[in-house]
């Protein structure tokens, strides 16, 4: 039996918008390596992905994307088409499965981020904004692409204690030692 | 058990998101390619630039609060940096700074000197000064007078008598003079005697100077207005010193039971600690010796509080009658030099 609570996934989606906005306005410019920053972005999109996928996912990727392409000087447009692919092919696997997945879901995330981070970067490099290559992937990209996974794995360890009802946004996907899929605590 | 093992279907809102968003990405797509064009073609003045702009706007105060919190942790990036340089690269940024801290100090000084140079420029521009710069070379070195050196003199066109002042104002009037150098008494000295006058009120008297440094405004009688605060200036009585230049400012005005004058306390706006270039006025102008119109003035003044004040009337009198040091300095029209000469270097022989 399945219970749907779209009120409270709204709502735990919305809270993790605002926990990510936040700090991609007021930490991710204050940390960095080299020219990188971090993308809350694409952990949000991915938070989202991982967990719920589908049509949500790729909506919430894309308009993370256009949060973070507003709050940059970038081109607005291209994190917002980044995030959303990324959050198609991050959905396509399955849902539900942060929970009690912490290390595939931060491999699969790395992956993600690095080609959203080099895709983004050699865009960035094609309108004119980086002069060279080198000088777009190494000083940038990779820096933005760790970092972006460091800030994932705090979120990537709070959702995978969801096994066994732990916080929300989980869906309760997949519990360890089975159970029926009842659930009104996640997405 | 859940289907699908570990890639279990979600429940939740994972149940009714239908699909796998393919329609949604191919939107999000489109939208994202025409936000890009749009984007890159207009710039920041088209529309997307303004929406940008109003959203830096509305997230300003989220940005200051993330930057006030992560302001102690600014500094751990630069840690970082020097923990790993290598000895040569810090070797380089420590030479480096030596040199830029030379360099600043040569420029501060630098900026220092054109200011006191501008402000000698403006006096000069200001007054009309017919004059010649000079540097201070030494002060005074005796305990009795209040005198500095200066590196000019005789081979410059400077003579005895010529009136010197700062940026700020009169200083005092060259004493003796060499060759190359020359000996200026400041107005502060004990045997220091310049024709003054209140700026506002036009109360004219005599600026002497005293062994305890101060200087005080004498001849002022209790029936002319004088107040704390006041601007002295040259009264250009006497032909020495051009009339108008700056003296100094009112610091305390006494009037005393049965006597005839304020004691006027005086803080000179010119201090030679200060001051390194100083302009020797070399000849004044027509303009800048009182008319007989302010000969005449500072008689009826004196005049006016009547035949018993002799000594006052003495000290302005334009004749030079009464023969004294003040006296001399402001009653030799014809011949300012000989008469500060022979008022303060008479002094000077006394000591």
């Amino acid at each position: 039996m399945q219970v749907a609570d779209k009120n409270r996934n709204r709502r735990d989606i919305l809270v993790l918008a605002l926990v990510c906005g936040v700090c991609q306005l007021a930490l991710a410019p204050n940390i960095g390596i080299g020219n990188g920053r971090a993308n809350l972005a694409l952990v949000f999109t991915a938070c989202v992905a991982f967990n719920v996928g589908g049509r949500t996912g790729v909506l919430a990727g894309f308009l993370a994307g256009l949060f973070f392409d507003l709050s940059t000087t970038g081109p607005i447009g291209l994190m917002a088409g980044c995030c959303a692919a990324a959050a198609y092919a991050m959905g396509q696997a399955g849902r539900g499965r942060m929970a009690g997945e912490l290390g595939a879901s931060v491999v699969e995330f790395s992956v993600a981020a690095l080609v959203v981070s080099l895709v983004y970067h050699a865009a960035m490099l094609m309108v004119g904004q980086s002069s060279s290559l080198l000088d777009a992937v190494a000083p940038r990209a990779l820096p933005t692409a760790l970092l972006t996974i460091v800030s994932f794995l705090p979120f990537a360890w709070f959702y995978s204690r969801s096994t066994g009802g732990g916080p929300s946004l989980s869906m309760g996907g997949r519990r360890r030692g089975g159970g029926s899929h009842l659930s009104t605590r996640g997405l | 058990m859940p289907l699908g093992g570990n890639r279990a279907p979600a429940v939740g809102l994972g149940n009714n998101n239908q699909g796998t968003g393919g329609r949604e990405l191919v939107a999000c797509l489109v939208i994202s390619v025409v936000l890009f064009t749009v984007g890159v073609r207009t710039g920041e003045g088209g529309p997307l630039g303004v929406v940008r702009g109003a959203f830096q706007t509305i997230t300003t105060p989220v940005r200051l609060v993330g930057s006030a919190v992560s302001m102690p942790f600014q500094g751990l990036g630069n840690v970082f940096s020097n923990l790993t340089a290598d000895q040569a690269t810090l070797s380089e940024l420590e030479a480096e700074n030596g040199e830029l801290r030379s360099r600043n100090a040569e420029l501060e000084e630098a900026e220092q000197t054109a200011t006191r140079l501008q402000g000698l420029l403006d006096l000069r521009s200001t007054y009309d000064l017919q004059s010649t710069a000079a540097h201070i070379i030494s002060g005074s070195s005796d305990s009795w007078s209040s005198t500095v050196t200066i590196d000019k003199g005789t081979a410059s066109g400077l003579s005895v008598g010529m009136p010197v002042a700062s940026s700020s104002g009169v200083i005092g009037q060259i004493v003796a003079c060499g060759a190359t150098s020359s000996t200026v008494l400041l107005v502060t000295d004990e045997s220091s005697s310049v024709s003054a006058m209140v700026q506002s009120s036009r109360a004219q008297g005599m600026l002497n100077g005293s062994a305890a440094g101060e200087v005080r405004l004498d001849m002022i009688r209790t029936d002319q207005t004088v107040e704390v605060g006041g601007i002295v200036v040259t009264s250009g009585i006497g032909g020495v010193f051009p009339k108008g230049l700056p003296l100094g400012k009112v610091t305390s005005v006494e009037k005393n039971p049965g006597s005839m004058y304020y004691t006027i306390v005086v803080e000179p706006y010119a201090h030679t600690e200060t001051a390194e270039e100083v302009l020797v006025i070399t000849s004044l102008t027509d303009a800048q010796v009182a008319t007989s119109e302010d000969v005449a003035a500072a008689d009826a003044q004196e005049t006016s509080s009547g035949a018993s004040d002799a000594p006052a009337a003495d000290a302005n009198d334009p004749t030079g009658a009464s023969g004294s040091g003040q006296g001399a300095s402001a009653a030799a029209p014809a011949a300012p030099t000989a008469a500060a000469t022979g008022g303060q270097g008479g002094r000077h022989a006394g000591r």
